[in-house]
C-alpha cells in the first residue's frame, strides 16, 4: 500500500517521459495518475487502523545489509494527513498546469508526478538514508521546475534555492551519516535517541532552511516569486511541511535532550518569524508576497507547536500544516488565476475584481478568512491547540501569537480588498472574465476540504498520534 | 427541544449555504424570501426550545446536546455542541426573533440592489453566527461565534465595497474585533492550563484571584471590542457605513450586546474577578457619557443613533458589571426592540430622501410621513426611558441596582442619570431636526413616498411590529412589581444585588424627571417655534466632532508604529540583511565557479597530462607511504 | 620457462609509456584512440602477467572485462569521430575545445 503510494506517481511520470505523447493525452494521462493517487489515498484512510496508530502498511526490504539500511517505508497517524495533503494539492497543481497549458507539458507533468512520489516517500520513509533520498529527489524536480519554468528573475531565484538548500541536505546528510554510524543502523523506528547536539544541530538546519525559519528564509520570496504558480502553491503548501515533518519525526522524536535545550532558541526564531513575516505581508507589494511572507509566519507558528512538545502543541500543528497547505495551496492557485487576467500581481494595479465576478469573489474571500483564522475555521482550530499549548511554556509567546492573529486578520484584508474591492484597478478590464468551471474545478475542492476540515477539526487531531497522546509518541521516538 | 435548538442553529446557515451555492439560479427576491423563512424557521425553533425548557423545573434547565468532537489535543477536548439554558434560549428568541423582523425588512430595503442575493446570504450567515455565539455549548465555541459574527459583520459593513470607506470601515471593525478575540483567546488559553477543559462549569472553579482577574480581564477585552465600549469602541460609528438594516441588526440589536451576554454568561469568573466587575461596570458608564455627548454633535442620522447605541449598552455594562444580570439582559431586550426599531425608521427616512443621511438637510418630514413620524417618536421615548414606553422600565432598574452598591455605586448612578438626561437631548434633537419644522428645499426636492406594494409593505409591517413591542416589551417586567425575566434567568445567573423598592422608585422618578428634562432643553433648542440659538463652546464642539480624538490617538499609537515598523523591517532587515546576503552569496558562488572554471581548458592534452601527473604523484607518495 | 614476469611487465610499462605520450602528444583524435587503446593493452598485459605469476585467474577475468569495456569504448569514440568528420569539423583535438570554462 505505502509503496503503491509513491511508485504510483513515479510510474507516472516514467511512462509520460517515455511514451510520445501528445500534450492533451500527456496531461490526461497525469491527471489520471494524480486522481488515482487520490483514490489511493483514500483507501489508506480507510483500511488504516486510527484506533491502533502507530506504524502501519510497514514495507521492509534490505538494501545495504552491512550497514542496516533498508528500504523501509510506513505510515503514521498524522503521516496518513500529510500524505493526503500531498496528493489531494498535486493533484490540484496538476490539474492547473494542464489547464494553463505549460510549455513541453510532458517533461513538465512528469516532473510533477516525480515530485509527488519524492514528497509521499519523505513522508513515509523509516530509513534514514531513504528518508534523505526522498528529500533529495524532491528538491531536484524543483530546481528544475524553478529553473526552466519560472518567471523572467527564476536563475536568480533558483540560484539561491538550490545553495540553501544543498547547504541544509549536506549538513543533514552529515548528521545522518554520524548518527546512523554511531547507532549502527539507520532504521528510524529501532535507531535510538541520541542526545548529541550536533547531530541535533545539522538536521535542525536542514529543516530550518526547508520551511523556512527566521532568518533563513532569503530564497523564499524569490522562488515563490519567480516559479509558476502552481509550482509556488507546492512549494509553500506541501514541500515546507516536509520540514515541520522533519521537526516533529525526527527533531524532537530523536533527540529530546538537545530539543529542550534548544526549546527557547527555536521557540524564539519561530517567533520573530511569526511577527515578522506578518508585518512583512502586511507591506508586500504584490499577491505572492502577501502569501510568501504569510507563509513565513504560518510556518513559524507551526515549529511553535511542533517544539511545545505537548499534545495541544502537536495535535495544533499537524492540523495546521495540513490546513496552511490547503489554504496556501488555494491562495496560489488563485493568484495565478488573476495574474492571468490581469497579467500583474502588484495590488496597487488591481482592485475591484468583485464586480461581476462572482465565483472568484467567493473563493478568495473563503479562502482569505480561512487564512486569517477567523475562528471556527480550521486554520483557528490550529493555531488555538497551537497557542493554547505553547503557552505552557510561557505566556510570552502565546501574546506574540495573539499578536499575530491581529496582524493576519489586517494582511488578508488588505489581501482581498485590493483585489476585490474598491475602483477597478488599471490592469482589471472587462475582458477579464470570472473563474472559468475548469478553475473552479481545480479550487472549489480544496476549498471543500477546507470548509469540511472546519467542521470537524478533531477528524485529524483525533487521528494524528496513538491514544491522541502526541507527547507519549514522541516520547518513546515513535518506536 | 433539542431538535428545535439545532434546528435553530442550522436552518440559517442552510440558507445561507442555499443561496450561495445557487448563485444565479435563484432570483434575487427570492433569496430575500429564503432567508427570511429561515431566520423565521429559526425563530419557531427557539419558541419550541422555550417551550420545551418552560415545561422543565428550574434546576433542570440546562441541557448540553454534543454533535461530535470539534477540537480536541491530548485530554483535552471541545465538542460541537449547543447548550440549552434559560440565558441562551432568552438570546435564542431575540436574536432570531429580530433578526426575522430585520431580514424581512430588507427585502424592501435592499429591493432593486444587484447584489441582493449576496445580501441575503450574509444576513443568513450573520444570524447562523450570532445563534452559534448565544448556543455555543462551551467558551471555544463561543469564541467561534464571536469570531463568525466578527466576519459577518465584515462582510456586511462592506457590502457596498466599491466604497472606499466601507471598506475601510470594514476592515477597521474587524480588526478591532480581532483584538478583541485575541484577548479572549488567551483567558481560554489560561483556563485550558489550570482546568484542562472549556465547558462553561470551570468558570465557577476555584482559581487564584490572579488567574481569575487574568481571565476576566481577557474576557472583558472581548466584550469591549464586540460591543464597542471604551476604549475599543471607535468602530462602530464607522460601521453605519453598511446598509441600514444591517446596522439595524447587527451593530444595535444583537451583535453588539454580545459583550453583555458574554459577562452574563461568564459570571462566575468575573464575581472571582470582583475588580475586573467594576471595572466593566465603569467603562460602562464611562462609554454611555462620551458616546451620549458625541451624539450631540453628529449630523448623520444613523451615526447619532449609532452613539446611542454605544451609550444604551455602556447602560448594560453597567448593570452587568454591578451583578444586576436580569436587569442587564432585560434592557438588552428592550433595546433590541426600540434601537431596531428607529434604525428601521430612519431607514425608511433615508430610503425615502434618495439615500441622504445628513440630519442638516432634512427636516418636516412629520407631514409627509406621518406614520414613519409615529414609529420614530415611540422609539425614541422608548430610548430616553418615558412612562409607559419599555426603556422605562429596563434601564431604571438597571440604575437602582446601582444604589445597592456603596459609594462607588452612587458615582455609576450619577454617571447613568446624566446619561439619562443626554440620551433625552441627543434623541429629541434628531427627532425634532428630522421631522419638525417646515420641509427643507432639499427634502421638497428629493421626497417619495413609499409605495404599498411588497416593498412598502417589507418595510412597513417590521416597523409596525416593532414599534408595538417597544411599547409594550418593557411591561413583561417591572422590578418594583413583578419580575418574571430575573425568575426566568435565575438559574442561569443569579444577581448579586437586589435594589430595595425605594430605590426603585427614586430612582425611576429621578430618571424620567432627567429624560425629560433632556427632552425640554432639546424643544428650546431644535423644536420650539422660536428656536434659543444653540449654546456654542468652540473646544468642546471641536473634541466631540473629533470624538475624543480616539480615531487621531489610535492611528498614532497603532496603525502608523505598524505601518513604520513593517517598511524599517524592509528597508533594514529584509531588503539589506536577507535578501542581499542571499543574493551575494549567489553571486559569490557564481563567480567562486568561474574562478575554478578557469581550470578547464578544453584541451584534451591538458586534462590527460594532469590524470598522467596526478598518477605519478600518488604513486609517489603510495611508494614513499609504503 | 620462458621470459619471467620482468620481461612483461617492462614491455607492459612499454606499451603503456607509448600510449601515454601517444595521447599527450597527438592532435588526431583516431589516433588519440588508438594510443588509448594501447594504454589499455599494456594494462592487460600487466594483469595477465600477474595472473600467471600469482596462479590466480582473476587477472585475466579482470583483462577480459577491460578488453569488452575497451571494445564499446571504441565504438563510440569512432562514432563520435566518424560524425565529427560529417559535420565536417576538423579533426584536431586542440580545436575541439568548446567546454573551456
Amino acid at each position: 500500500m505505502t509503496t503503491v503510494l509513491i511508485v504510483l506517481p513515479l510510474a507516472a511520470a516514467l511512462v509520460i517521459w517515455l511514451l510520445p505523447l501528445n500534450d492533451v493525452s500527456a496531461g490526461a494521462l497525469a491527471l489520471l495518475a494524480a486522481l488515482a493517487e487520490v483514490g489511493v489515498w483514500i483507501q489508506l484512510v480507510v483500511r488504516y487502523d486510527f484506533g491502533q496508530g502507530g506504524l502501519q502498511f510497514g514495507q521492509q526490504w534490505n538494501w545495504f545489509s552491512d550497514l542496516h539500511v533498508s528500504y523501509h517505508v510506513g505510515v503514521y497517524g498524522f503521516s496518513v494527513w500529510l500524505i493526503g495533503l500531498t496528493v489531494v494539492a498535486m493533484a490540484a497543481a496538476i490539474a492547473y498546469g494542464f489547464w494553463a497549458g505549460r510549455d513541453r507539458m510532458r517533461a513538465y507533468l512528469g516532473l510533477m508526478l516525480f515530485l509527488t512520489g519524492a514528497v509521499v516517500g519523505v513522508f513515509t520513509a523509516q530509513d534514514l538514508l531513504l528518508f534523505y533520498a526522498f528529500f533529495e529527489a524532491m528538491m531536484i524536480p524543483l530546481y528544475v521546475l524553478v529553473g526552466v519554468w519560472g518567471g523572467p528573475g527564476r536563475m536568480a531565484a533558483t540560484l539561491k534555492f538550490v545553495l540553501f538548500t544543498m547547504a541544509g541536505s549536506l549538513l543533514m546528510l552529515a548528521s545522518i551519516v554520524v548518527y546512523g554510524l554511531s547507532q549502527n543502523t539507520f532504521d528510524l523506528v529501532q535507531i535510538g535517541q541520541s542526545s548529541s547536539d550536533w547531530i541535533f544541530l545539522g538536521f535542525i538546519a536542514a529543516f530550518a532552511i526547508k520551511a523556512p525559519l527566521f532568518p533563513l528564509h532569503g530564497w523564499l520570496p524569490d522562488a515563490y516569486r519567480e516559479s509558476s504558480p502552481e509550482v509556488a502553491a507546492i512549494l509553500s503548501g506541501v514541500v515546507s511541511k516536509a520540514a515541520a515533518y522533519g521537526f516533529l519525526r525526527i527533531a524532537i522524536a530523536k533527540f529530546p535532550e538537545p530539543a529542550q535545550h534548544y526549546r527557547a532558541p527555536i521557540l524564539a526564531l519561530a517567533a520573530i518569524g511569526l511577527i515578522y513575516g506578518s508585518l512583512l505581508a502586511f507591506r508586500a507589494p504584490d499577491i505572492r508576497g502577501v502569501i510568501a511572507y504569510s507563509s513565513l509566519a504560518q510556518m513559524g507558528l507551526i515549529t511553535m507547536g511542533v517544539f511545545s512538545v505537548n499534545d495541544l502543541g502537536l495535535d495544533g500543528s499537524v492540523l495546521l500544516m495540513v490546513n496552511h497547505g490547503l489554504v496556501s495551496t488555494t491562495l496560489f492557485l488563485l493568484a495565478g488565476m488573476v495574474e492571468r487576467r490581469t497579467l500583474t500581481g502588484e495590488l496597487a494595479r488591481l482592485g475591484g475584481m468583485a464586480r461581476g465576478r462572482p465565483a472568484l469573489a467567493t473563493v478568495l474571500l473563503t479562502t482569505g478568512v480561512i487564512a486569517l483564522a477567523v475562528p471556527l475555521s480550521s486554520a483557528f482550530a490550529g493555531e488555538f491547540l497551537i497557542l493554547a499549548g505553547v503557552f505552557r511554556h510561557g505566556w510570552g509567546w502565546s501574546v506574540v501569537g495573539a499578536v499575530a492573529i491581529v496582524l493576519a486578520a489586517a494582511y488578508v484584508l488588505r489581501l482581498i480588498s485590493a483585489i476585490l474591492h474598491r475602483d477597478v484597478g488599471p490592469a482589471v478590464s472587462d475582458a477579464a472574465l470570472d473563474l472559468r468551471p475548469a478553475e473552479l474545478g481545480v479550487v472549489v475542492p480544496l476549498v471543500a476540504c477546507l470548509l469540511a476540515l472546519s467542521a470537524w477539526p478533531a477528524a485529524i487531531t483525533q487521528h494524528s498520534f496513538r491514544n491522541d497522546r502526541g507527547t507519549d509518541d514522541v516520547a518513546r521516538g515513535f518506536k | 427541544m433539542i431538535y428545535g435548538a439545532w434546528i435553530c442553529l442550522l436552518s440559517p446557515l442552510a440558507a445561507a449555504g442555499l443561496i450561495t451555492l445557487a448563485g444565479e439560479r435563484i432570483s434575487r427576491r427570492g433569496a430575500g424570501y429564503l432567508a427570511t423563512l429561515s431566520c423565521f424557521v429559526a425563530f419557531g425553533g427557539a419558541v419550541a426550545t422555550f417551550v420545551g425548557l418552560l415545561g422543565r423545573d428550574g434546576e433542570q434547565r440546562s441541557i448540553v446536546s454534543t454533535a461530535w468532537t470539534w477540537i480536541s489535543g491530548g485530554s483535552y477536548r471541545s465538542g460541537f455542541e449547543v447548550m440549552i439554558d434559560p440565558l441562551s434560549v432568552f438570546m435564542m428568541l431575540i436574536v432570531s426573533g429580530v433578526g426575522a423582523l430585520i431580514v424581512a425588512y430588507s427585502i424592501g430595503y435592499m429591493d432593486g440592489d444587484k447584489e441582493e442575493r449576496r445580501y441575503f446570504a450574509y444576513m443568513a450567515l450573520f444570524v447562523f453566527s450570532m445563534l452559534l455565539l448565544v448556543q455555543g455549548g462551551n467558551l471555544l465555541l463561543l469564541l467561534a461565534g464571536w469570531g463568525m459574527v466578527g466576519l459577518s459583520s465584515y462582510l456586511l459593513i462592506g457590502f457596498w465595497h466599491e466604497r472606499p470607506a466601507a471598506i475601510a470601515a470594514a476592515k477597521k471593525a474587524f480588526i478591532m474585533n480581532a483584538i478583541g478575540d485575541a484577548t479572549m483567546a488567551l483567558a481560554l488559553f489560561l483556563l485550558i492550563k489550570k482546568a484542562g477543559s472549556l465547558e462553561f462549569g470551570i468558570l465557577g472553579g476555584e482559581y487564584s484571584s490572579t488567574v481569575a482577574t487574568l481571565v476576566a480581564l481577557g474576557l472583558l477585552g472581548g466584550a469591549v471590542a464586540k460591543s464597542a465600549q471604551l476604549p475599543l469602541q471607535t468602530w462602530l460609528p464607522d460601521a453605519m457605513e453598511g446598509p441600514t438594516p444591517v446596522s439595524a441588526l447587527i451593530h444595535a440589536a444583537t451583535m453588539v450586546t454580545a459583550g453583555v451576554y458574554l459577562i452574563v454568561r461568564t459570571h462566575a469568573i468575573f464575581e472571582s474577578a470582583p475588580h475586573v466587575a467594576d471595572l466593566a461596570a465603569g467603562l460602562g458608564a464611562g462609554t454611555l457619557l462620551v458616546a451620549g455627548l458625541v451624539a450631540l454633535v453628529q449630523v448623520d442620522i444613523k451615526r447619532v443613533i449609532a452613539y446611542s447605541t454605544m451609550s444604551q449598552i455602556g447602560y448594560m455594562f453597567l448593570g452587568v458589571g454591578l451583578g444586576a444580570y436580569a436587569n442587564g439582559m432585560f434592557h438588552l431586550m428592550t433595546h433590541a426592540f426600540f434601537k431596531a426599531l428607529l434604525f428601521m425608521a430612519a431607514g425608511i427616512v433615508i430610503h425615502a430622501l434618495a439615500n441622504e443621511q445628513d440630519i442638516r438637510k432634512m427636516g418636516g418630514l412629520r407631514q409627509l410621513m406621518p406614520r414613519t413620524y409615529l414609529a420614530f417618536l415611540i422609539g425614541s421615548l422608548a430610548l430616553v426611558g418615558i412612562f409607559p414606553f419599555a426603556g422605562f422600565f429596563s434601564k431604571d432598574s438597571i440604575l437602582a441596582a446601582a444604589l445597592d452598591r456603596g459609594a462607588y455605586g452612587y458615582v455609576l448612578w450619577v454617571a447613568g442619570l446624566a446619561g439619562t438626561f443626554l440620551t433625552g437631548l441627543y434623541t429629541f434633537r434628531l427627532l425634532f431636526l428630522v421631522f419638525w419644522g417646515e420641509p427643507s428645499p432639499f427634502v421638497r426636492e428629493h421626497f417619495h413616498a413609499l409605495k404599498s406594494n411588497a416593498v412598502g409593505l417589507s418595510l412597513a409591517v417590521p416597523v409596525a411590529i416593532l414599534a408595538v413591542l417597544s411599547v409594550v416589551g418593557g411591561w413583561i417586567q417591572w422590578a418594583p412589581l413583578w419580575h418574571p425575566i430575573e425568575t426566568w434567568l435565575q438559574t442561569a445567573a443569579e444577581p448579586t444585588v437586589s435594589p430595595e423598592n425605594w430605590q426603585e422608585w427614586v430612582t425611576s422618578a429621578l430618571a424620567l424627571l432627567f429624560g425629560i428634562g433632556g427632552m425640554y432643553f432639546a424643544w428650546l433648542f431644535y423644536g420650539a417655534r422660536e428656536r434659543r440659538s444653540v449654546p456654542r463652546f468652540a473646544f468642546a464642539q471641536r473634541v466631540l466632532e473629533h470624538k475624543f480624538y480616539f480615531d487621531e490617538l489610535y492611528d498614532a499609537l497603532f496603525y502608523r508604529p505598524t505601518v513604520w515598523i513593517a517598511k524599517g523591517l524592509y528597508r533594514w532587515v529584509e531588503d539589506p540583511l536577507v535578501d542581499e546576503s542571499s543574493t551575494s552569496l549567489g553571486q559569490d558562488t557564481r563567480d567562486l565557479g568561474r574562478l575554478v572554471a578557469r581550470a578547464q581548458t578544453g584541451l584534451l592534452r591538458t586534462y590527460a597530462l594532469a590524470i598522467a601527473s596526478s598518477v605519478a604523484v600518488l604513486a609517489v607518495v603510495f611508494v614513499a607511504v609504503k | 620457462m620462458g621470459p619471467n614476469t620482468a620481461w612483461y611487465l617492462g614491455v607492459a610499462g612499454f606499451l603503456f609509456g607509448v600510449g601515454t605520450l601517444g595521447v599527450l602528444i597527438r592532435r588526431n583524435p583516431l589516433i588519440v584512440l588508438l594510443s588509448l587503446e594501447i594504454m589499455l593493452n599494456g594494462a592487460n598485459l600487466a594483469l595477465i602477467a600477474f595472473a600467471r605469476h600469482l596462479n590466480n585467474g582473476d587477472g585475466q577475468i579482470f583483462a577480459l572485462t577491460v578488453m569488452a569495456v575497451a571494445a564499446s569504448e571504441v565504438v563510440v569514440g569512432l562514432g563520435l569521430i566518424v560524425a565529427l568528420n560529417r559535420k565536417r569539423v576538423p579533426l584536431d583535438v586542440d580545436r575541439l575545445s568548446s567546454l573551456r570554462g
